[in-house]
Formats: C-alpha cells, structure tokens, sequence
C-alpha cells in the first residue's frame, strides 16, 4: 500500500466565529496550510480537496460546501467531496483522503474540517448534535449528548469509584495546555480549588447532566483545520520541502450499536478498542509506543475511558494516570497538549482535523512553548462520532 | 381498500418492541433484520412480514441514569431526568425518569406517556418510575 | 455641594436603600471576584467601563452597553430614583456590573447586566448578586425581568422558573419598553438558591482592599485589539 506524508497543516482560531462565513473560515484554515506547505502559487498540484463538515446543511443553510470552498480558494480542477460522519466527520476525512492515495487516485489530498454552530443558541446547537440520535429511541425523549456523557460517567464512577475531584484534575490539565495554544477557544487555566473544592465551586462550576458539571464538558465552539496529505512515492512531493513530512502511520475506524442500550456493557467502548487496533496493526505499532495522544473528550469522562480503551492503561486505572500526573505535558504520556476538546473546543467537523493537526505539530517540534512534548515519535488521536458509535483512530509519527 | 382507522382515534401512548417471526427475537427499536437470525423486517407489510408488535412496559431495572440541564430547544424545562432500564425480559431502553433522587440498580415500573410534543405530532416513550 | 431649588425639583424623592454588604467568589480560574455595591461618586470609572462596549453589535452589548451607560449617568446625576449597582472586580479591575432600582417597597426592576470578561459565568454569578440585594437583603416581594437577549430570555425563564407578569398584573409594562415581562418571586427565588447564589462574607479586609479603587479592564475579549489608553 502506498504511503502518505502529512505535508501542510493549517489552523484556526476556535471560539465564537459567528460573524464569519462558514466556507471563509473554512478556507482561512485551507490557505494557512497552503501556506505551511510551501504550495499557495503551486495550489494547483492538489488534485483532491475533502472537506468535513457536519452542520451546514441545517445549521448554515449551506449546501455543497466542498465544491465552495474549491472555488472560494481557487483549486479548480481538484475532485471535492463532503465527508459528513458526525463529530468524527474530520478524521474520517483523512482516512478517505488517505485511501485515495492508497488506491492511486490522488497524490496530494487537502483535507479540511469546519463547523460553524455559534450561529444559533446553544439551545439550537445542542437539539442539531442531538440529531445523530436514535430518533425513536433516543432523540424523541429529549435526552441530548450531555445526557448520554452524564449517564456514562456516572456508570463509571460507580463502577471504578472514580470521583468528582479526580476527573476535575483532567479539565485542570486540558485548560493549562490549552491556556498555551494560541487556537484554543478557552483560553483561562481552571484551578481544582475554583472548579471543585471552593464554597462556590458547585455554583460557577453549575451542573449540567449529573454528575457533569459545565467545567466537565466541551464548549460549542466554531472554527476549522486542514492537512494537507501527498503520497510519499509521488513526484510531486518535490514541491514539499519546507517543512518536515510527517507519516500518516495509521489509520482505522470502526463503528458500534447506533443505541446506547443495545450495549452489553455501556461502558466498553468497543469502536475505539478496534479502531485503535486497526490502526496499531497499520502501524506496525503497540501502546506502549505512543509519546502523545489527543483524545476526544467532548466530556472529559472521555479521555479517560478511551485512554483506556486504546491500551494505554487497564480499565479504570486512568484515574490513577491523571492523579499522578502521567498525562500531563511533562508526564511521560501526556493526553490532549492541545488543550483538548474541553479547552481548545469542539467546532464538530474540525475536531478530527485538528487533532490531526497537533499531532504534526508535536511531532515537528512546532508547538508553542510549554506545551511541546519532548522528542516525540508517534502520536495517535481518537475522533469519537456519535456516542462511540463511529471511532477514528489515527497514528502519525516522524519518519 | 384497508384504512388503518386507528390512526384517527385519541392518542394513546403506548411503545412497542418488535418480535422476529421467524425466530422469535424481541428487539427496541424496531431494526430492519433480526440480529439472530437475519430475517428482513418490512414496515409496510408489504413484500417482507412487519413483525407482530409487543407493548414493551412494566417492571424494569434502573442501569443508569442522569439529571439532564442541557435540553434541546423545543423543551422548555429547566431540567429533565433521564435513565437506562433493562426489563424482565432482557431488552434494555432509554427513557424519561420521573425518580427525583435514583439510586443505580433499583426497581421500577415503565408505562408509555406522552413524552414530546413535536408540532402535529405527539410522540409516546417509556417513563420509568417507583411502583405503585 | 448646596443644590438649588429647580434641581432639588428635579430629582425624584428616594428610599433610603440598605447597603449591600460586600462578598466573594473564587471563580472557576480560582481568582477571587468581590462583589461590592457601588457608590454614587465611582460613576466615572463605570462609564469608562461601559463605554467602549457601545459599538459592539455582537451578542446584543450595544444596546445593553447604551443602556447601561444611560443608567448610571442617570443614577449618577439623580434622575433615577431608588437605584444601585453593583460590580464584580477582580483586584480592583472591574469585571462586570449590575443595574437595577426599586420601584416601591415592594418591587424591584431589573435593568441590565453587563460582563466584560468572559467564560467564567460571573454575569450569572452578578445577576444572582443582583436577586440576592433586591429579596433578601432589601427584602421585596418580587422583581420585575425582561431580557434583550436570546439566551438571556431563555436562562432568566428556564433556569429561573419566573413567572409570567402577564398572568398576575394585565398589561404591565416593565420600564425597559414595556416587553412580556417576567417576574422573580421570593419563594422561586428560595427554590433556586442554592444552584444561583453563592459567596462569603465578610470579605477580608486585604481583599475587600482590593476593590477600594476600582479600575476600567484595560482589555476587552469583545474588541479584539483593543487598549485603553492610560493617561
């Protein structure tokens, strides 16, 4: 199979982009990464553009946006095609944008996630999510994703006797790495006195779906993500020379019961377990090989419990992890350096995208001062679509 | 020509599993083919069987739950509950919660109500509580 | 200062108000915010404060911005009777504030809220401290509420539970311009309280000091760029 280099990332700030266009900031992200790549006179040499995106169809009133962004940011000729997989649309971009230089159909793959959900209320945004739901079995009732992160992290403090003050230790350590990322949607650290122990803390730190407080969860968040793909075989990686290529090593997905009740155990999250699998074997690589990871954790209960589920700690010992600091930047594998979905934000299509985007940075040695992992090889991220019904999981490393 | 004349009548909630003709699975929501055995499902009865429906109520396990602020826009409540049952006869199903303080792992009972008021549409789900 | 016979004709009669007693919040960053009623000769560094959000149209500060703005300036030169506000500060920077005034003994009038620094729920934390002042501490019977902005319609009805003014007063119109007007009852206020209203008095005096001067944010999220230009 052939392989491909990630070489051009391209970025964002994510918050409230509102007043923006969604194709705009779409190819704000798109030009940034033409321009990390050395290619914006060369664009031309791009012969695919995949763009990730959940919610322009309902939310923006915007159809055929890839096309609109081929043309918005002058790439015409290249094919383009909408990847729409729920919030795990971004890195299922990559993998299609990977296939197709797998399979011979395209050398040089742009792939950019955008979402733009801040232009209606958080009421509006949080019914849209809700629609990748059961709509019978789920929707219907009004339970939104919140909910199904409420119900799974009390199942698991239940089950692993996890407690409120250690899974507030993760939202400590997102907001830190993400204080220090210039792209983050939050950019104030939390503390654990502010967020858990104050008198006032169940108050500013408001319950949201029990046990999830607000500082447990990801805000909504706008903005967009590129990379920029080139088979490593193909004449045209002449054109890539500024920056380091970094592998695409792996990459796998794998999907698990639309419902959450037709789960034997609710707490097993079988489409990342296999995912990260397919992706380690595509690798040739195992766990205990990862410097650094980003995982999605849209409620911070997440990282933990995919943490586990891509092998690096058994099951309900992340606890332990995070208490000890292991996953923290100057731990020895540090979890989310981006800040995570919990600080840098969750712009839906992005997500993945932008995971992506920071492994490369990682592994270039790019990322901004006291948020570079030290002499990092491998990187994996987790994009978690549904609730864990839809799992990406990709693996890039310095060649 | 058949009218279902029972589409006309009030409405009364009421949730159905779905029962494999051919193996006798129970399954909520109603899939498309039987986990089991593959047999296909039609809706409209048509060109495959649409399964004999089974009015899924009565008593039920609480497996989790959680007290949800986060509500959708069309639901102007401050908070609803929601949890996560098994019943007796093993199917598991999410619904409204009506428990103010749930413990994991206690008994209930599941009755259909009318659940959301979707404009034209009033839609029947499970609403789990303590018994009697 | 001696105030002539046409001003004194001018400013409406006013109730004494109890003062509101000063407390604070450790915010979810962990920074300490006092909350602390505000006197009437600190209107200069409020309207400092409030002026540079009079252009931002994003997320409805313009108008409550030139509202408030209004508010204080009519506080300030006695034309409003009954008012107070109250700001959070944070080291002395001001962080948010709070208008509103009694109309009678009996019933408050919520103004506005106004949050300049973001992301750390202290405009829910100011506009509790506003029900708090109005309930519990003057000890009315009710406060009258509208909103100017989607999502504070929506907190104010769905978080607060209020009341519809509609039902109990026919036609009421709140002072904002007379839109559906809300209304926040003691006993809906006792059901939310201990989700709504937090903070610890006193307030030690090396942070209470804190607050004594207070200072106009130097930096605005809402415009981006921005620098106050200190003379």
């Amino acid at each position: 199979m052939r392989k491909a280099a990630i070489v051009g990332i391209g970025h964002t700030v994510f918050g409230n982009l509102s007043d923006y266009d969604l194709v705009d900031v779409m190819s704000f992200a798109s030009t940034n990464a033409l321009d990390d790549a050395g290619i914006r006179e060369n664009r031309k040499i791009i012969d695919q553009v995949l763009v990730a995106n959940m919610g322009g169809g309902i939310i923006n009133h915007q159809t055929g946006i890839a096309s609109s962004l081929v043309s918005r940011i002058d790439l015409e000729p290249a094919m383009a095609e909408l990847v729409e997989n729920g919030p795990a649309s971004g890195a299922s971009a990559v993998k299609l944008g990977y296939s197709l230089i797998a399979s011979g159909m395209a050398d040089v793959v742009m792939v950019t996630g955008g979402e733009l959900m801040r232009a209606v209320t958080g009421w509006v945004a949080t019914d849209f999510v809700a629609t990748l739901l059961h709509p019978e079995a789920e929707y219907n009732y009004g339970i939104t994703l919140p909910g199904f992160g409420g119900i799974f992290t009390r199942m698991y403090m239940e089950r692993y006797g996890l407690t409120e003050e250690e899974l507030s230790l993760v939202a400590v350590k997102d907001h830190e790495n993400g204080s220090k990322n210039p792209w983050a949607h939050v950019e104030t650290i939390c503390t654990i006195e502010g967020i858990c122990n104050s008198p006032d803390a169940k108050v500013v730190n408001n319950m949201v779906a029990d046990p999830l407080r607000m500082y447990h969860m990801c805000p909504v968040s706008d903005g967009a993500a590129t990379v920029i793909l080139c088979a490593l075989d193909s004449p045209k990686m002449k054109y890539f020379k500024e920056k380091e290529p970094i592998l695409l090593n792996g990459i796998g997905s794998a999907t698990d019961t639309h419902c959450l009740h037709h789960r034997k155990d609710p707490l097993e999250l079988t489409a990342v377990r296999l995912s990260a699998e397919r992706a380690y074997k595509m690798a040739g690589l195992k766990p205990e090989d990862i410097s650094f990871a980003e995982l999605h954790d849209a409620f911070i209960i997440l990282e933990l419990a995919i943490s586990e589920e891509v092998g690096f700690f058994k099951r309900g010992k992340a606890r332990e992890a995070i208490v000890k600091g292991i996953t923290r930047i100057n731990g020895s594998l540090p979890i989310n350096t981006s800040g995570g979905l919990k600080a840098k934000g969750h712009p839906l299509g992005a997500t993945g995208v932008s995971q992506i985007y920071e492994l490369v940075k990682q592994l270039r040695g790019e990322a901004e001062k006291g948020r570079q992992v030290k002499n990092p090889k491998h990187g994996l991220s987790v994009n978690f679509g549904g609730f864990g019904n839809n799992v990406v999981t990709t693996i890039c490393s310095k060649e | 020509m058949d009218i279902d004349f029972s589409q006309y009548e009030p409405f009364k909630p009421v949730v159905y599993a779905v029962k494999c003709p051919k193996c006798g699975t129970l399954d909520y929501p109603a899939p498309m083919i039987c986990k089991n055995c593959g047999e296909r499902r039609d809706p409209s009865g048509a060109i495959f069987s649409a399964w004999e429906k089974v009015p899924l109520d009565g008593k039920c396990k609480l497996l989790g739950w959680t007290k949800l602020y986060a509500l959708p826009e069309g639901i102007e409540k401050k908070y609803l509950l929601f949890g996560v049952v098994e019943f007796e006869n093993g199917l598991r199903a999410i619904g409204r919660l009506l428990v103010e303080e749930p413990k994991t792992g206690m008994e209930l009972v599941s009755t259909a109500g009318l659940v959301r008021e979707i404009p034209g549409e009033d839609v029947a789900g499970f609403i789990f509580d303590i018994a009697g | 200062m001696i105030i002539d016979e046409m001003e004194k004709k001018l400013r409406p009669p006013e109730i004494a108000l109890k003062p509101y007693p000063a407390k604070m919040i450790t915010l979810a960053n962990g920074e300490v915010m006092v909350v602390r009623e505000v006197h009437r000769n600190e209107a200069a560094v409020l309207l400092e404060t409030i002026s540079p959000l009079i252009g931002v149209k994003k997320d409805f500060y313009d108008i409550v911005a030139a509202r408030m703005y209004a508010e204080v300036l009519g506080w300030h030169l006695y034309r409003v009777a009954n008012e107070f506000v109250l700001v959070g500060a944070i080291n002395g920077e001001i962080v948010g504030l709070v208008t509103s005034r009694c109309v009678d003994e009996n019933i408050g009038m919520s103004l506005h809220t106004l949050t300049v620094k973001r992301g750390l729920r202290i405009g829910a934390q100011l506009f509790a401290a506003k029900m708090e002042h109005h309930l519990e501490l003057l000890e009315q019977k009710e406060v009258w509420i509208v909103a100017e902005s989607p999502n504070g319609f929506k907190r104010f009805l769905i978080e607060y539970e209020l009341d519809s003014a509609e039902d109990r007063y026919p036609g009421v119109q709140h002072e904002l311009g007379g839109v559906p007007t809300c209304i926040l009852t003691r006993t809906l206020y006792d059901a939310v309280r201990e989700q709504k209203v937090t903070g610890t008095r006193p307030v030690p005096a090396e942070i209470l000091g804190t607050a004594d001067v207070l200072k106009a944010p130097g930096e605005y999220p809402q415009i981006p760029g921005y620098k106050r230009s200190r003379k």
